[in-house]
């Protein structure tokens, strides 16, 4: 969980990125002539429907969804309401994952905390792909020289471990005697997971298309005096944005961890945001007097991290026609 | 200690009275088994905010490095606060106004040189003076001469740089003359700002801000920032309070929680405070069984409404109603796990003068008449609590942010700095956007340590920025009069206006938990919950 880096398997997914663009190329012209040429994704597809890993990984995001954008359909305690009384109480009826030490509903809060650890791990993802894909295409793309500019660019970010990256960022933007607010602290953190994680998507969009560059259509293409833009948008980006997003999918699960791990440090979320990290954070002294404080936003971490890692898998399984 | 909360507060004044003959014998703990005179004793501590000098070192994370490094002229029983005579041989006085000091003959400070009567005069010259800014400094107003060197107005320059009131007789002998009677000045010359300095301080401060020179039983070996100060036994040290160890290893943790688990594994010899994780359901008593140390308190915590926030200036009832809107009891039993009682007064109950009750009604909770009160008051917005959120700060005042909010109906949210440092430096600074914590512990035991820096105009640790004429007088008074009894009611007369006026609300009165490890065949607590080092034996390793 330390490093979001890791648990995509950068290399791996790189090389396998690579052949799949490959394979993906072929499929049309190489395709069975006796069955209808299916494309990649509709073949991908039929591949899917079929695997329950996707299916339960999908019904448990789904379900995980639902509670980020509709908590309230799940809960009607509001999570700021604290009631010493119960303080430190374990679960019961009435409150299915008991109660914490200020005396707040641990369930209402896991509801209500599903929204800003899903925000923070949908919005790292989408600009660390975002960032990776754009700098990777160009690195690829391009002539030689940017390509080592911007390939040992990347290197530069991918160097530093991320928990350590993620310190020096998050510590140097907030003094320790400021108290910076709800929107910005989220802002932060999505920033810095994105500006760390960005070279994993940008190596492996970089050698897609590398890959799809040397294809038949591209220089035939390009032989018939395309522009650049024109090859990347309509040639190259359909052929090479497959692999980012079985990346994109696992990364996903792997930044909400992120997100745990750095409210868990104390310097990313922190109350009165309500996150799981922040749930794990705050209970954490509290293991054993009162171990379902922790059990409950952990649990919920690991099966939401565990969801997006299994659908990332199956999807590059489906993608991957090599592995079948 | 056993005792019930009801009896801890209906008997504060028994208490202080038999406290030596109860729990563990008196803050201390004892194990038998054979004693490594050259051991090493390592101490929970936290980063040091300012300059290692005596006068500038008003929180407990400096103050434990420079209480070890500099001895006074008088110092403390670690049971009741009873002072005796350390660096002093006697201090005599007829009118409470002049003061003479003899010095024991052939003290040194660590690098040779001799504690002479100068080294004090020069030292105390130096907190008072203004330009130096240190932190303590007022410390010394009641010597004669003090309004020379240190002006009322901050930008004025002070006229002389030396107070009239400090006079060398011989090297060992020294003529203090206050600028009005004070009875309680012989128990403040044990308060570290008037702690003697070398002359070596006066040549390079640079150098001694490196590495302190003092006269006390611990001499300074080296300093990790952030992580480790260590200490050395000073071996020409000869008073009464001298230790039975060699290496005082001061660790710097960021968590009291981490530090509670090295206790328990034997990686960290003692701590003066347990975390609240630790006191959830008495958990340390199953860890640490007869390791537990006890010792009664001169504490008070509170929370502070600085007078420089538009809303707060003068809004006696916003107080009066956020004050009745803090469940105190709940609070002390569920998330403070009963290692605190509610307060009901700005004085420590335990301490002459003070009297059970003196908040009375605003101090008891009352959430319908508290929403009236809130009412009335006009205040709207948000409130917060500021504080550090580290050493367990966080949870009781997260709480009382609860009690107030669901009380008032208004929002109410904790504001936690990373650690102490960060947060004082936003109260010294002036810098509060909302109410704060504030604590005190006091320094020596009198009702005065408990009044004169809170609440007086311009006092050290004055975080709500309180000034009152009629309190500013009322202790003026106090501080002028010879006799002690006569001088208590003046202070409680102080305190009652404070009552009226409410610059902080007391919240709650600390009981003192503390541990020792198994490494240590003994170890103590003081009543100002700090190690008393003299009393460290460190268990031989066969």
């Amino acid at each position: 969980m330390s490093d979001p880096g890791s648990v995509s398997g950068g290399a791996g997914l790189e090389a396998s990125a690579a052949a799949g663009v490959d394979q993906a190329s072929h499929l049309d012209d190489s395709s069975q002539k006796q069955r209808k040429p299916r494309s990649l994704w509709s073949d991908a597809w039929g591949e899917l429907r079929t695997k329950p890993t996707f299916i339960i990984s999908l019904v448990i995001i789904a379900v995980i969804v639902l509670i980020a954008v509709w908590p309230t359909l799940f809960t009607s305690v509001d999570p700021r309401h604290a009631n010493l009384d119960k303080s430190l109480a374990a679960p019961s009826g009435d409150a299915w994952f008991g109660y914490d030490l200020q005396g707040y509903d641990v369930y209402a809060r896991a509801m209500h905390g599903a929204r800003a650890s899903l925000l923070v791990g949908l919005f790292a993802t989408l600009l660390t792909v975002l960032i990776g894909s754009i700098i990777g295409i160009i690195a690829g793309y391009a002539k030689t020289w940017i390509d080592s500019l911007l390939s040992r660019f990347s290197d530069i970010f991918a160097g530093v471990p991320f928990v350590l990256g993620a310190i020096v960022i998050l510590t140097t933007l907030n003094a320790p005697t400021e108290n910076p607010g709800q929107v910005r602290i989220i802002t932060q953190v999505v920033l810095s997971i994105a500006v760390l994680s960005w070279p994993v998507a940008m190596r492996i969009m970089r050698s897609a298309t590398l890959v799809a560059k040397q294809q038949d259509y591209v220089r035939a293409a390009r032989g018939l005096g395309a522009s650049p833009l024109r090859i990347v948008f309509r040639h190259l980006l359909p052929n090479t944005v497959a692999p980012v997003l079985v990346y994109a999918t696992i990364a996903l699960g792997a930044f909400i961890g992120a997100e745990a791990t750095l409210a868990f440090l104390g310097i990313g979320l922190r109350p009165p945001v309500v996150s799981w990290g922040v749930m794990i954070s705050e209970s954490r002294d509290y293991f054993q007097s009162a171990p379902h404080m922790l059990l409950f936003p952990a649990g919920f971490v690991t099966v939401t991290v565990l969801a997006f890692v299994m659908l990332g898998d199956a999807v590059r399984d489906a993608l991957d026609p090599k592995s079948r | 200690m056993s005792r019930s909360l009801v009896a801890w507060v209906a008997l504060p004044v028994a208490l202080a009275m038999t406290l030596s003959a109860c729990g563990g014998g008196g803050g201390g703990s004892t194990t038998e088994g054979k004693e490594d005179a050259d051991g090493t004793v390592s101490i929970y501590g936290t980063e040091p905010k300012s300059t290692l000098f005596p006068a500038n070192t008003t929180e407990a994370g400096g103050g434990k490095i420079t209480d070890a490094l500099f001895t006074r002229l008088v110092g403390y029983k670690a049971e009741d606060g009873a002072t005796y005579n350390l660096a002093a041989e006697s201090i005599d006085s007829s009118d409470a106004k002049v003061y003479k000091i003899k010095l024991k003959p052939g003290q040194k400070f660590h690098d040779g040189t001799d504690v002479d009567a100068q080294s004090f005069v020069d030292a105390w010259n130096f907190a008072a003076y203004a330009p130096n800014a240190q932190q303590a400094g007022s410390f010394m107003s009641p010597i004669e001469g003090y309004k020379d060197v240190h002006p009322a107005d901050e930008n004025a320059k002070p006229a002389k740089d030396k107070m009239s009131g400090l006079k060398v007789v011989s090297p060992t002998e020294l003529e203090v003359t206050l600028s009005a009677p004070n009875s309680v000045f012989p128990i403040m010359l044990g308060y570290q700002p008037f702690a003697p300095l070398p002359k070596a301080f006066f040549a390079d401060q640079k150098a001694f801000e490196a590495k302190p020179i003092g006269n006390g039983p611990m001499k300074f070996a080296s300093r990790t920032p952030n992580a480790l100060i260590k200490l050395e036994r000073f071996d020409d040290y000869k008073l009464e309070d001298k230790v039975h160890f060699k290496t005082l290893d001061v660790k710097i943790y960021s968590s009291q929680e981490t530090a509670y688990q090295d206790l328990v594994a034997g990686k960290l010899d003692f701590m003066e405070a347990l975390p609240p994780s630790a006191k959830v359901g008495e958990k340390y008593k199953a860890d640490l069984g007869d390791q537990v140390l006890n010792a009664n308190l001169l504490g008070q915590s509170a929370i502070a409404l600085p007078y420089y926030i538009p809303a707060f200036k003068d809004n006696v009832k916003l107080r009066q109603a956020v004050s009745m809107a803090i469940n105190r009891e709940q609070i002390t039993k569920t998330v403070l796990a009963g290692s605190y009682v509610p307060s009901d007064g700005w004085v420590s109950p335990g301490i002459k003068g003070y009297r059970k009750g003196i908040c009375g009604e605003y101090c008891t909770y009352n959430p319908e008449k508290a929403k009236q009160l809130f009412k009335e008051s006009g205040f709207t917005g948000k409130l917060t609590i500021q504080s550090n959120q580290d050493g367990g700060r966080k949870e009781p005042l997260e709480a009382a942010c609860n009690s107030i909010k669901q009380a008032l109906g208004v929002e109410c949210e904790f504001v936690g700095a990373t650690n102490f440092g960060a947060f004082r430096q936003i109260v010294d600074g002036k810098q509060l956007t909302g109410m704060s914590r504030s604590d005190w512990s006091a320094d020596y035991p009198s009702i005065e340590n408990f009044l004169n820096p809170l609440y007086r105009t311009g006092g050290s640790s004055n975080d709500s920025n309180y000034s009152s004429p009629i309190v500013d007088q009322l202790l003026e008074k106090a501080d002028g009069t010879a006799n002690q009894d006569e001088a208590i009611k003046l202070y409680q007369q102080a305190e009652d206006q404070i009552a009226k006026d409410m610059p902080s609300i007391p919240t709650w009165n600390e009981k003192g938990i503390g541990a020792r490890s198994k490494n240590l065949l003994a170890a103590k607590l003081t009543f100002t919950r700090d190690a008393e080092l003299a009393a460290f034996r460190v268990k031989a390793k066969s």
